[in-house]
């Protein structure tokens, strides 16, 4: 079987992967990027780079991941439909396919009104399912939407984003069958701090047999302090962190917060191990890479 | 503003809520319009009030619970509230209009006090 | 309707500072209807304008005047007289109004009293709420009769994004889940199997993405 990156190599041996994420800087700093990359690498599989992720303007994630790719670090390459319409979403594809880049994830993207640019129009010209046909579909079929056949066309191990957590609950596994469908490898999840609502998420996949169509990645984050549990909680959209946990943060010194929080990381992995349909971890170390290296060797996934 | 002129209160009020006596306007030319219900004063009617002259404009209205028509209080506070954002804007003061809920021990009073106090001015 | 909510007095006061006379002319269709616009708002409008011109002892003269529907023709004719002699015309109508009234008065000076908001409706008593975007390609069939082009804030066509949570869009704790609506509402109908139909790209060439649209009725044309 043809494999189009490595991440996919490693899903298709059977492997739990690990992934990790890099968000560019604001600014064109390589140094802020390299800083990153010598910090993840040799520790994940591949690393997600963010485009403008909650809408604050920064530095490209093809930029950024091709400057992974130079470092031999494989990106995932995040790209949202908020900033492009179909021509720039199609050309940059091609862009990053010829820089090296060989995994994108394909998502709508959060709103400006909360970035750094509230002013700005939009434009989801198409959705993150037609997002992810479109990679797909020039993968498969060689052409782009239009129909043209493409001299080189570029072959991505495409991924998706799935949140178990939002609502309305019954529609999350239709959602993720829909973007199988459209052409989901792999999947990456939103940040999982309610295990429960997570397993019966996977258990409803499962029984659909989504879970042989695609490669899931449990999503996880590690808390740096109560306070930043109560924050991501309140204020990120789609986010759940149940009571027990913040209470549990709450219950150790605020110097050992951070020790808890990479604790409760850490079970949370091995609970993702032992789950059928769950193909590996998406480590999503916020501004905290440094903590990659350790959660990866005591999680035992190196 | 000549300090020796009096000055120029007009005031709506709802028929129902109280009887006006001419005392209670010593030391200003007081112009009164009846209402069947306070929620007949419109915004347009109290601009009108202020351009024929009068420095302050005053609408008296039943207790909200105790308007006969239930909501009549209700909307003429809301266009009292909404002409304030008028004056405001035009850079007139918007304390020079005020919403008075009647009550019968203290409305006398209180227009005296406003009267004499100079305190609504446009 | 269209909605359109006036103006702030202060921007209305500097596009009419520069003339002398002035008409104000209000929309008795659907700005009159959302509070913009009507025979009420431009009586407000002239009165809060009269006073503060003589707060800044300056002069205006400012005339009013309400047509039925400023986009049709037969209807701004009637404001001819008392346009010819203001120097310029301060509109209340949608842009659709106060261009039509540009068309029909080459050389008057026309100028905007309202901002023109969204195709809506009167949700409640002084709330209003878009609907819809005017996109020339209704799909509110499969969407069980709510439009996820207008009222979903990612213009999502399939299915909802991981940020709504109760009901709720995540970009404002007052709007709506477009599609928590959708879902509802099919489920109501018994139609939930459309949640399962893709829908591809949307061809946007007949919303204002290819250019100012024309509608064209040969039947209707002498």
């Amino acid at each position: 079987m043809k494999t189009f990156s490595h991440l996919h190599e490693k899903l298709s041996n059977g492997e739990f992967a690990v992934t990790g994420e890099c968000g560019p800087p604001r600014g064109a700093n390589t140094g802020v990027v390299d800083k990153k990359i010598k910090l993840l690498r040799g520790f994940v599989d591949a690393v997600n780079v963010t485009d403008n992720q909650t809408a604050i303007v920064r530095m490209s994630s093809i930029a950024a991941s091709a400057h992974l790719v130079r470092a031999e670090l494989e990106p995932v390459m995040q790209m949202v439909v908020r900033d492009r319409n179909r021509i720039a979403i199609q050309s940059d594809i091609m862009g990053a396919y010829s820089l090296g880049i060989r995994n994108i994830l394909c998502l709508s993207g959060d709103h400006q009104k909360f970035g750094s640019q509230p002013d700005a129009m939009n434009v989801f010209d198409i959705d993150s399912v037609n997002l992810i046909r479109t990679v797909r579909d020039m993968r498969d079929t060689g052409k782009d939407m239009s129909g043209y056949t493409l001299d080189v066309a570029p072959q991505m191990f495409i991924g998706a984003a799935a949140n178990p957590f939002a609502d309305p609950f019954e529609y999350r596994v239709i959602r993720l069958a829909k973007k199988i469908d459209a052409g989901a490898d792999f999947i990456q999840t939103q940040c999982i701090y309610n295990i429960t609502r997570f397993k019966e998420w996977i258990r409803q996949a499962n029984n659909e047999g989504l879970t042989d169509k695609v490669y899931i990645l449990g999503g996880v984050t590690p808390l740096r302090s109560a306070g930043m549990a109560r924050y991501m909680n309140n204020k990120v959209a789609g986010m759940d962190i149940p009571e027990d946990v913040i209470k549990r943060m709450d219950g150790v010194d605020k110097k050992d917060q951070a020790d808890e929080g990479i604790k409760i990381c850490l079970e949370t992995i091995e609970e993702l191990k032992g789950l059928k349909g769950v193909h590996g971890v998406h480590i999503m170390a916020i501004e905290w890479e440094e903590v990659v290296a350790t959660i990866v060797e005591q999680a035992d996934l190196k | 503003m000549n300090i020796d002129k009096k000055p120029k209160l007009t005031l709506f009020h709802c028929l129902n809520s109280f009887k006006e006596t001419s005392s209670m306007f010593d030391g200003c030319q007081a112009k009164t319009v009846k209402m069947a219900c306070s929620s007949m004063t419109k915004d347009i009617h109290l601009l009108k009030a202020f351009e024929a002259g009068a420095d302050a404009v005053l609408v008296l209205v039943c207790p909200e619970k105790g308007c006969r028509y239930s909501e009549g209080s209700m909307r003429a506070k809301k266009r009292v509230d909404y002409v304030k954002t008028i004056l405001d804007d035009i850079g007139m003061d918007s304390r020079a209009i005020e919403y008075i809920q009647h009550d019968s021990q203290k409305t006398t009073g209180l227009i005296k006090d406003i009267i004499q106090n100079n305190d609504i001015r446009a | 309707m269209i909605t359109a909510s006036q103006k702030p007095i202060n921007e209305i006061i500097k596009l009419i500072a520069p003339y002398k006379k002035v008409l104000i002319l209000g929309c008795g269709t659907c700005v009159k209807t959302c509070f913009a616009g009507g025979e009420d708002e431009v009586a407000v409008l002239a009165s809060a304008l009269r006073l503060s011109f003589k707060k800044k002892a300056m002069t205006i003269e400012i005339e009013e005047q309400t047509v039925e529907r400023q986009c049709e023709n037969e209807f701004i004719q009637e404001a001819s007289v008392k346009m010819a002699r203001n120097d310029a015309t301060l509109s209340l109508a949608c842009g659709a109004g106060v261009q039509a009234m540009v068309k029909r008065f080459a050389k008057n000076i026309v100028l905007p009293g309202v901002n023109t908001t969204f195709i809506g409706i009167q949700e409640s008593q002084g709330i209003f709420t878009e609907e819809c975007s005017g996109c020339g390609n209704c799909e509110l069939g499969i969407f069980g009769g709510v439009c996820p082009v207008t009222r979903c804030a990612k213009k999502l066509l399939n299915g909802p994004c991981g940020g709504s949570q109760k009901g709720i869009c995540e970009i404002n704790p007052d709007t709506d889940c477009a599609w928590h609506l959708i879902i509802e509402r099919l489920t109501t109908l018994g139609q939930l199997d459309n949640l399962k139909t893709y829908i591809p790209p949307k061809n946007w060439d007949t919303s204002l993405s290819g250019g100012p649209r024309k509608l064209v009725r040969e039947d209707h044309i002498i």
